[in-house]
């Protein structure tokens, strides 16, 4: 026979001769008893649970997902611890059906509970990395304020040495990012002064270039105008008709002195 | 060319112009002519009293010839003759009365340039007189709606001023700046002036002057919305806190950094004195405004 049958038969026998088993039926009786019994058996499981997400984290390889684990393990933690206080009231109910003794017995399981609860390991304790040099961590590893019912938001926040890395990594790089900025704002109002100067300077030169404008435009329509007047004159003077007027009264004056002298 | 002896020239010259019983009217064209050529010839040779002489009959000379701006021109070369040779009192009269032959052109920018020039010279010297062709410059360039020119005299006002050690007087003159620059939309100027001038209260150890300023200046929008509004407030804070640290540290803010050099050099003396002082009193008058509650 092979071992697959084996178990399959150990598993027919024992759902057959069920009722002898004293824990099943604790656990069956429990679910019809009383609150507190039902209650107890939820935050049982939910230890198991627990206990068992923190063995995978053990071995978890993946960082980020023990990261996570882990904290599921601390929410479940946390809210075990929550419903510690409704548990205890309970317990101290007299409820009819139930022996002194069993009374007692709730009591002190009620009591053992939180130890039970803060033994589970959430990742604190185990650190996928052993970090040397980071001794930062063990001064802040757990930041727990005090653990009394109303500071349970503190299980949320225990640091991990890896989350301290993180967070001084983080930190680092948000102070290097800071001075590059500063930095660059630095620049950037320099420019901006200047460029505000500059606009100012430029405003102020607008109507002096005005002026040059409309006084350069005279002063070209005044040259014009000159030189349209010499270039009359000039052909005035160098006139086809002046000429030929030259020619023939030298040649008079030529004729009368020729006269004069014969 | 006659560059041979200005002194012949100015002899010529002067016979140009004198009525005598030869002559009945006197010849400035020539005269003019001859005196300026004279002049250039002084100045060469390095003779700066007679060159500055030259200059003046010749300015005399195209005076009468009704051309005040030629008059002008050679009044300012005497004037810069007349510095040269440190006359301080020729060098005022020079040069005002070249502003007033600019005016007559109608150029009131020139006759502003010239009172500007004159009391370039007379820093050192006359800085009182120095202030007031100053003023009188600016005075001429505002009514001429041309305040965008007079930013550089005010300035130049105000350094002569707190170098005289003359606080209040340089505030004011800043807030002269303010208003001017207000007048034609140069915000940036206007923040910058308002600024420098809580700063010259600041060095005067006036806190009380200063934070009134502060107020004043704050009534106006375009300073209220500025950086230099931050600053100031920043610096007022820091007085009234006694916080030398953080003084120093405004005062190496770039903003401050921007402005006049001599505002500058202030600033970066701050705080003079003991701002222990301000502190003192800021939490006296707070204890005091207790005390009135308790009473009503």
């Amino acid at each position: 026979m092979t071992v697959i049958d084996i178990l399959f038969r150990v598993d027919e026998i024992c759902k057959k001769y069920e009722k002898y088993d004293p824990e099943k039926q604790r656990e069956l009786n429990a679910f019809c008893d009383d609150a507190f019994s039902r209650l107890y058996a939820l935050m049982e499981a939910d230890i198991d649970k627990a206990l068992h997400k923190s063995e995978m984290v053990s071995v978890e390889k993946n960082r980020a997902a023990a990261v996570a684990l882990s904290a599921e393990v601390r929410r479940i933690k946390a809210r075990l611890i929550e419903e510690l206080p409704k548990l205890q009231k309970l317990a101290k109910k007299k409820v009819k059906g139930i022996s002194k003794e069993d009374q007692e017995t709730r009591l002190d399981l009620v009591l053992a509970l939180p130890e039970r609860i803060k033994a589970i390991p959430d990742g604190c304790t185990t650190a996928a990395f052993q970090t040397g040099g980071w001794g930062a961590s063990s001064s802040n590893k757990n930041i727990k304020f005090d653990s009394s019912e109303e500071r349970l938001d503190s299980d949320f926040f225990q640091q991990t040495e890896e989350s301290n890395q993180f967070r001084e990594e983080y930190e680092m790089r948000k102070m290097k990012q800071d001075e590059g900025l500063d930095m660059i704002s630095e620049g950037l109002e320099t420019l901006k002064n200047i460029a505000l100067d500059m606009n100012e300077e430029i405003d102020r030169q607008v109507p002096l270039m005005d002026e040059i404008d409309s006084k350069v435009d005279k002063a070209t329509s005044d040259i014009k105008r000159t030189n349209v007047k010499l270039k009359k004159t000039i052909t005035e003077m160098r006139s086809s008709r002046n000429f030929c007027i030259d020619i023939i009264l030298l040649c008079v004056i030529l004729g009368i002195a020729s006269y004069l002298y014969k | 060319m006659s560059s041979s002896d200005p002194n012949k020239l100015i002899s010529k010259a002067d016979k140009l112009t004198k009525l005598s019983l030869t002559r009945w009217s006197t010849d400035w064209k020539s005269a003019t002519l001859l005196y300026e050529q004279a002049a250039n010839g002084f100045r060469v040779a390095r003779d700066y009293e007679n060159a500055k002489l030259a200059f003046e009959k010749a300015s005399k000379g195209q005076e009468m010839q009704s051309s005040p701006w030629d008059a002008a021109k050679h009044m300012e070369s005497a004037a810069a003759l007349a510095k040269e040779l440190r006359n301080w009192t020729e060098v005022i009269d020079f040069y005002r009365r070249a502003s007033e032959l600019y005016m007559q052109c109608n150029r009131p920018q020139p006759a502003s340039d010239s009172l500007a020039k004159g009391a370039r010279a007379l820093e050192d010297a006359l800085p009182d007189d120095a202030i007031q062709l100053y003023t009188d410059a600016c005075v001429i360039l505002e009514e001429d709606d041309k305040e965008q020119m007079a930013f550089d005299l005010y300035r130049a006002a105000t350094s002569i001023y707190v170098k005289l050690e003359k606080y209040t007087d340089a505030a004011t003159f800043l807030l002269r700046l303010g208003l001017a620059a207000d007048k034609c939309n140069a915000r940036n100027s206007q923040c910058k002036a308002y600024l420098s001038a809580i700063i010259v209260y600041l060095y005067a150890h006036d806190l009380k002057q200063a934070e009134k300023c502060y107020n004043d200046c704050s009534q106006i929008d375009a300073f209220l919305r500025s950086d230099q509004n931050r600053c100031a407030s920043k610096l007022l804070s820091a007085y009234t806190e006694g916080d030398v640290e953080e003084i120093k540290r405004v005062a190496q803010s770039s903003t401050i950094s921007n402005l006049d050099n001599v505002i500058i050099k202030l600033a970066r003396k701050l705080p003079t004195g003991d701002v222990s002082v301000f502190k003192a009193d800021a939490t006296k008058d707070e204890q005091e405004a207790l005390d009135e509650n308790d009473l009503t």
